[in-house]
């Protein structure tokens, strides 16, 4: 999938003008190495547009005073840990607002709850789990409280993410949300690592802020496991 | 390739600020300069800063900028054959509004100027360009529900009208002053004129044309709206699938002069949602969901923030490569006539009190 992936971004490249770079897996993340050879970690759920609008609505003052995130995440599977640094960058990046300790308690290795405190005594809650059955549909929430309106990616009255197309034949139900014409075909996973590459490529300046990013979430997931451990909440 | 050259004209339309974006990110395209339609146009377009000169005529516009290729004709519906000709007369391209005119003698001109100038016209019908409507197309082509037998669409809004006045004018949107029918004081032209789309896509999605077309009017949300805001259309296509569609203005709106933050009362100010029924399954589509959703200012009503837009990518691409390439719009004068034929009909319909055919 990398040279298709590749392909496109190339194409976005050459679309808008833009310096060419190439997307590779490395450690089991993808980054973009850059024509000088800079390497850049890929933090795709930042140029998630869904994400984007929640973190403008804070931006633009549509929320104001923002008081409290809750988080959450269910897979079919894979690495809680991974889980738990997307949704700790993710939080950290919606607010612009470093974070400053959190508790977790976790089962085994496949569910963690999480509070957590920023710098601004904004609080969030994350909540993490791989125990959706196999092939199961990822379900998220990202809402975020505010003493002036509350946003999130979820529609009123409704638990789990809803989808634009939904067939219904005898073979099942089946669920599509396409989201960009330019990528069609690409599952939304792939669209947004591309999209992440365009971007540093695009504002190179995002180099090293997502390198430091990346390290941090590494660190901040790490120690959603040291608080189970040793039951006390962790400070940076 | 060469970057195509391009202005915008009028600035009076819905959907003009929505290729300010297109025209200044796309490396194809050289936004050069804009002409408004009047002063008060050329204030609302100077609130968004593009950067590009904007003009009180375009006669200037092009003597300072001969090297203009292609325009954006972003006008009232009233204003189309005239700029058409102008346009024309330069060899300059088109990229019409959804509605080229109701009138079908000035459509037939239009075909024929754009014909003998060897330009192109595009018409805008952004939603062939949708990422939701591209899948749909496809799942319909594989044969995820089989033949296509009955098509439930709407394509329903809050009222533009407080915003872009003259699609609550029967002149300036339907091209005259014409009852609705025997005993009604309203005029045509007002929600129907807006929403093209769906009569487009069921066209697109069956390859049928219209065959018969039933419509009826309801009494006005707006009381103080001199042309229709609520109606009903059904009917069948030539191939034997039956619809219905909703086209009105049935989202309440907050009558801004300039759209923005708090325009919408109902949640989701613009809606476009199909339910296909075919002879294996059914589909059903929302064109512009999922999105996000709050509740903050300036109103502190629940509202959608929509998430996902980027139709006017794809249409500028297709206009830029049937500039550069020569080639035929897929939405052109001619493949489009046969939709406007289709509302004309729901207005005769809704005169007459019976169904109307078509072909």
């Amino acid at each position: 999938m990398n040279a298709k992936m590749n392909e496109a971004l190339a194409f976005l490249s050459e679309k808008y003008s833009v310096p060419h770079g190439e997307i590779v897996m490395d450690g089991g993340r993808y980054k973009v190495i850059a024509a000088d050879g800079t390497a850049t970690a890929l933090l795709p759920w930042r140029v998630e547009r869904r994400f984007f609008e929640l973190k403008n609505l804070i931006l633009n003052k549509t929320l104001e005073r923002v008081s409290t995130l809750r988080f959450a995440s269910i897979t079919a599977g894979g690495s809680l840990k991974e889980q738990l640094a997307r949704e700790l960058d993710l939080a950290a990046w919606m607010l612009n607002e470093k974070i400053i300790s959190l508790y977790a308690v976790c089962a085994k290795d496949v569910a963690a709850n999480v509070i957590v405190k920023f710098g601004n005594d904004v609080s969030a809650s994350i909540e993490c789990s791989t125990k959706l059955p196999a092939d199961g549909r990822p379900i998220d929430r990202h809402e975020i409280i505010a003493g002036r309106g509350i946003a999130s990616d979820q529609a009123v009255d409704t638990q789990i993410p809803q989808y634009s197309i939904y067939a219904f034949t005898d073979k099942g139900e089946e669920r599509y949300t396409d989201v960009d014409s330019e990528l069609f075909g690409f599952s939304n996973d792939e669209i947004w690592i591309i999209r992440a590459a365009f971007a540093v490529l695009s504002n190179p300046g995002l180099s090293a802020e997502w390198n430091s990013a990346e390290k941090t979430m590494n660190e901040l997931a790490a120690a959603v496991f040291e608080s189970d451990r040793s039951g006390s909440v962790i400070k940076f | 390739m060469k970057p195509v050259k391009i202005a915008m004209m009028s600035l009076t339309h819905g959907h003009t600020r929505k290729y300010y974006q297109t025209l200044r990110d796309n490396s194809k395209l050289d936004w050069v300069a804009s002409c408004a339609e009047d002063q008060t146009a050329k204030d609302v377009y100077e609130l968004y800063k593009t950067g590009v000169p904007c003009y009180l005529s375009a006669e200037e516009m092009f003597e300072k900028h001969p090297d203009i290729e292609a325009v954006v004709l972003a006008s009232a519906n009233s204003k189309h054959l005239e700029q058409v000709k102008f346009c024309a007369e330069r060899g300059i391209h088109i990229l019409s509004m959804k509605i080229p005119t109701f009138n079908m003698e000035e459509y037939d001109e239009m075909i024929r100027i754009c014909d003998k100038a060897g330009i192109v016209c595009q018409v805008e019908l952004e939603m062939h360009y949708n990422p939701v409507v591209i899948r749909l197309k496809k799942l319909l082509q594989d044969g995820v529900i089989g033949k296509i037998l009955s098509v439930q669409a709407t394509n329903i809004t809050l009222s533009p009208v407080w915003a872009f006045p003259w699609q609550g004018s029967p002149e300036a949107s339907f091209g005259s002053r014409v009852p609705l029918k025997s005993g009604d004081a309203r005029f045509r032209g007002g929600a129907l004129c807006d929403h093209p789309h769906i009569f487009d896509l069921v066209r697109w999605l069956t390859g049928a044309d219209f065959k018969t077309i039933y419509s009826a009017v309801a009494p006005n949300l707006r009381e103080d709206l001199e042309v229709e805001d609520m109606l009903l259309v059904n009917g069948k296509m030539s191939d034997g699938t039956a619809f219905l569609f909703d086209p009105s203005w049935s989202r309440m709106e907050e009558r801004l002069k300039v759209p923005g933050p708090g325009w919408e009362v109902f949640p989701k100010r613009m809606e476009v949602n199909l339910t296909i029924t075919g002879e294996k399954g059914v589909l059903v589509c929302d064109c512009f969901g999922p999105n996000v959703y709050h509740n903050g200012a300036p109103n502190d009503r629940y509202t959608v923030q929509y998430t996902y837009f980027d139709e006017w990518v794809g249409l500028i691409d297709e206009f830029v490569d049937c500039i550069r390439n020569h080639k035929e719009p897929m939405i052109n004068l001619k493949w489009h006539k046969q939709t406007i034929e289709a509302m004309n009909a729901c207005y005769e319909s809704i005169a007459e009190g019976s169904p109307v055919k078509l072909g």
